[in-house]
């Protein structure tokens, strides 16, 4: 009876983890899954908003010219789901993103996941058509 | 079952419970009335439907989620559940259901939408601006429920009910009522996002009849268009304790050839409640796509 309870605990955990992504705005009216891109930065502003999270990470390119990316996340419930709070980002902090890069050149991206200073990976929730599934949703 | 499939278990479990520590607690009998802890009680012609999807075995199965997601593992089993009069007990916080992405996706094998070449044409022209869920206005019927969580509320909730609602989270705060008291549709009613629905039971499924649409909005996320002339009828039959099958007939002249049929699926997110989302807070649409409008 307890091998069944802590079955069943196990399958309602991972079922309420397994958030897909909030589907707002089409993915591919925005950005272009094929361009995906990485950088690493500082954090300058965390906007905690619906119907999406967004982040701004100062990048230096190799000429020390420095480019403020905005990095598109899910909707706030999205990524509570996913483990998000509005203090898992800190201004300043210094993270690597990784996402699909605005199909209007501008510096935004629709982010994927984002690694933290401290190293732990947050997924992102994005919408990209590639990335259907929360990591943390896997048993 | 082995000790050590049960350590496994357990392992992940807690793995689980502390990524999602700031979740909401896990509650076995999360269903209003029914449910296993509840008023709900096997046997009937709808109980426990080990189907395709289903658990009930220690071996682990996938649950299609909605959306693209999934999740493999072990699913548990249970029983319809029923309230104390008998009826079906759709109450609960589901997932799923409708044609969120494209409606073709419900097709039987071998179908094909019968879109009229205007209507084709519309589908065709269609801009990021005419995606009314991006503009955070109402997604509509039958796009709703979608892939945002949403609840089905039975009133009263321990008797056959007069109205059922189902409370949307996404893609705006808003609602679908249905009528089950018996009336039938007014003749004089105002096109409207959500339409005018009528509910009955056909055995233990739900039917659910809607008309006075508006041409606003798509039956899809893809576009497929919708005019006032558009009938939905949602046959709503709650497979097992997680899944609840959607069948859906379009009749919509205006648009299509013939009516249509597609089937979805909404599944049980037991533990989980809505969340506030207020799609218009900082709707940044069409920035990144590089739309000037």
């Amino acid at each position: 009876m307890k091998a069944k309870h802590g079955l069943l605990t196990l399958g309602l955990a991972l079922l309420c983890a397994a958030v897909p992504a909030g589907a707002h705005h089409g993915f591919s009216s925005e950005y272009d899954e094929k361009k995906p891109v990485e950088f690493k930065g500082v954090v300058t502003k965390l906007e905690w908003t619906n119907p999406h999270a967004r982040f701004y990470i100062d990048v230096k390119d190799a000429n020390g010219n420095v480019t403020n990316w905005n990095f598109e996340l899910a909707s706030l419930n999205s990524l509570r789901r996913n483990g998000w709070t509005q203090f898992s980002l800190k201004v300043g902090e210094v993270v690597t993103a990784k996402g699909y890069a605005a199909l209007s050149g501008v510096p935004m991206a629709n982010a994927n996941s984002v690694t933290l200073a401290d190293g732990r990976s947050l997924f992102a929730a994005t919408n990209a058509p590639s990335v259907q599934q929360s990591p943390t949703a896997q048993p | 079952m082995n000790q050590k499939r049960v350590r496994s278990a357990v392992r992940t479990s807690l793995v689980a419970t502390a990524i999602f520590a700031a979740a909401v607690p896990l509650l076995l009998q999360a269903q209003e009335g029914g449910g296993r802890g509840g008023a709900g009680r096997a046997g009937g012609d709808g109980a426990a439907g080990r189907t395709g999807g289903g658990g009930g075995t220690d071996a682990p199965t996938t649950v299609n989620l909605g959306g693209g997601s999934s999740w493999r593992g072990v699913v548990p089993d249970g029983p319809v559940p029923r309230l104390p009069d008998g009826t079906v007990n759709l109450a609960g916080v589901w997932q799923g259901g409708g044609p969120s992405q494209n409606i073709a996706q419900g097709l039987a094998r071998g179908e094909t939408v019968p879109i009229l070449p205007a209507a084709q044409q519309r589908m065709a022209a269609r801009t990021v601006f005419d995606n009314t869920e991006a503009l955070c206005l109402p997604a509509g019927v039958p796009r709703v429920p979608s892939n945002y969580p949403w609840r089905l509320v039975q009133s009263p909730t321990h008797s056959k009910a007069t109205h059922i609602f189902m409370l949307f989270e996404g893609n705006i705060h808003s609602f679908r009522q249905i009528f089950m008291d018996g009336r039938a549709h007014p003749a004089d009613l105002d096109p409207s996002w959500y339409g005018h629905s009528t509910g009955r039971w056909e055995g233990d499924t739900l039917v659910v009849d809607s008309v006075g649409f508006n041409d606003r909005g798509a039956l899809d996320g893809a576009g497929h268009p919708r005019t006032t002339q558009l009938h939905v009828i949602e046959r709503w039959t709650r497979k097992d304790l997680w899944h609840m099958v959607n069948n859906i007939t379009i009749d919509d002249p205006g648009a299509y050839s013939r009516p249509f049929n597609v089937t979805f699926e909404a599944t049980l997110r037991v533990g989980d409640e809505l969340m506030e989302y207020i799609c218009n807070e900082n709707n940044q649409i069409g920035i990144a796509g590089g739309y000037a409008k």
